[in-house]
């Protein structure tokens, strides 16, 4: 969003040089070398120099807003990295780490048998057993081991005891 | 079992950008609205006409400064011309297995140029065309709307009658010129969509969820 109002500041900048520069030129063009024209082309001048400066911040703006893209997507897959060390240390079975990353996405045990099509009570067991293999209490505890990677941040660091 | 999906859908890989930035986005349809505009709507000799012309000229400089300090694939050296490599790029869309590019392709790039090149002359003659700009000409147009008739040989043209002559053609031919360049710029920009499998307008609009960022 920031990148977008600077970019509309430059560019309203820049037609405003524009106006500057049609209205100095007819001065100018007339001969007119009065303090009032050169302090015109002055004030155009500077706007132009400002111009490129707010176009070089913007780029920068702009590059930096990428790499904090960039930087988020990689916790975010070294976070499922972590996720899924985790799960293989619980051995987990394949249909088990299905579940238990549904219920970290935050789903209730209705939706994960809808997406599964399993029977509540097939899911309900699942978790039980999950939850169990982690050493955890619930649901609650169970994302709150991943949580808590996340705030050490430490992505890619020792899996979660178990 | 599966990690969770990254978040949202960035730029494809190797491909261009999901979404222009907002300098090429505001300049480009800054510049189509005004060259549309004066070539259908404002007659020439309007102040409008005249205001207008400096506008698309002041958006084709920030492009152009753009190009130098903008984001990698806005500068030049992304998309650098070369009829060579525009041509093996139509080879390769004829051939069905158009390759990716980070910025423009090339032959987009050869258009963008001649399009810079086009209205560059347009805007340079017609500069010279009314050397007063749009302040001077307003105000000898009221002057002489106000009976002062002797503002026609005093301000405006500095040129001689011939070269003016020759400069209003050339600034004629360029407008002719851009027009036809700009509709094969967008019949361009339908093939490639086809070709590439991906839609090349959006990222020049809002992006893939008509989202600006």
């Amino acid at each position: 969003m920031r990148p977008a109002i600077l970019a509309g500041v430059v560019v309203i900048q820049a037609l405003a040089a524009a106006f500057f520069l049609g209205d100095v030129a007819a001065d100018l063009a007339v001969g007119a070398r009065d303090a009032h024209s050169l302090i015109e082309a002055g004030v155009t001048l500077a706007l132009a120099l400002g111009i490129v400066f707010g176009a070089v911040e913007l780029a920068r703006t702009i590059q930096a807003l990428r790499s904090q893209e960039a930087a988020l997507r990689a916790a975010a897959g070294a976070l499922g990295e972590v996720i899924t060390e985790a799960f293989r240390d619980w051995r987990l079975t394949p249909a088990e780490a299905d579940v238990a990353l549904f219920a970290l996405k935050g789903l209730d045990v209705a939706d994960i048998a809808g997406l599964r099509g399993a029977a509540a009570g097939t899911v309900r067991a699942q978790l039980a057993s999950i939850y169990a293999k982690a050493g955890v209490s619930g649901r609650a505890q169970f994302a709150a081991l991943f949580v808590e990677d996340l705030l050490a941040l430490l992505p890619a660091a020792a899996p979660p005891a178990s | 079992m599966s990690a969770p999906a990254a978040p949202g859908p960035e730029v494809p890989e190797g491909g261009p950008p999901a979404l222009w930035d907002p300098i090429v986005r505001l300049t480009h349809w800054g510049i189509a609205a005004a060259v549309l505009l004066n070539a259908t709507v404002t007659a020439e000799s309007d102040t409008l006409h005249l205001w207008i012309g400096y506008v698309a000229g002041a958006l084709l400089v920030l492009r152009l400064v753009w190009g130098l300090v903008g984001p990698p694939e806005a500068r030049f050296g992304a998309f650098p011309p070369s009829p060579r490599r525009a041509l093996a790029h139509l080879a390769d869309l004829l051939g069905g297995r158009p390759k990716a590019y980070p910025s423009h392709n090339p032959a987009g790039a050869l258009m963008v140029y001649a399009l810079w090149a086009t209205l560059a002359v347009l805007v340079l003659t017609g500069i010279a065309l009314a050397p007063d700009g749009p302040g001077g000409t307003a105000d000898r147009n009221a002057a002489f709307g106000r009976g002062e008739w002797s503002v026609v040989l005093e301000g405006g043209a500095r040129l001689g009658e011939r070269d003016e002559e020759m400069v209003e053609d050339v600034h004629e031919t360029a407008a002719n010129l851009l027009l036809i360049l700009a509709a094969l710029h967008v019949a361009g920009v339908v093939v490639e969509s086809r070709g590439m499998r991906r839609n090349l307008l959006r990222p020049m609009l809002l992006g893939a969820r008509g989202r600006a960022r």
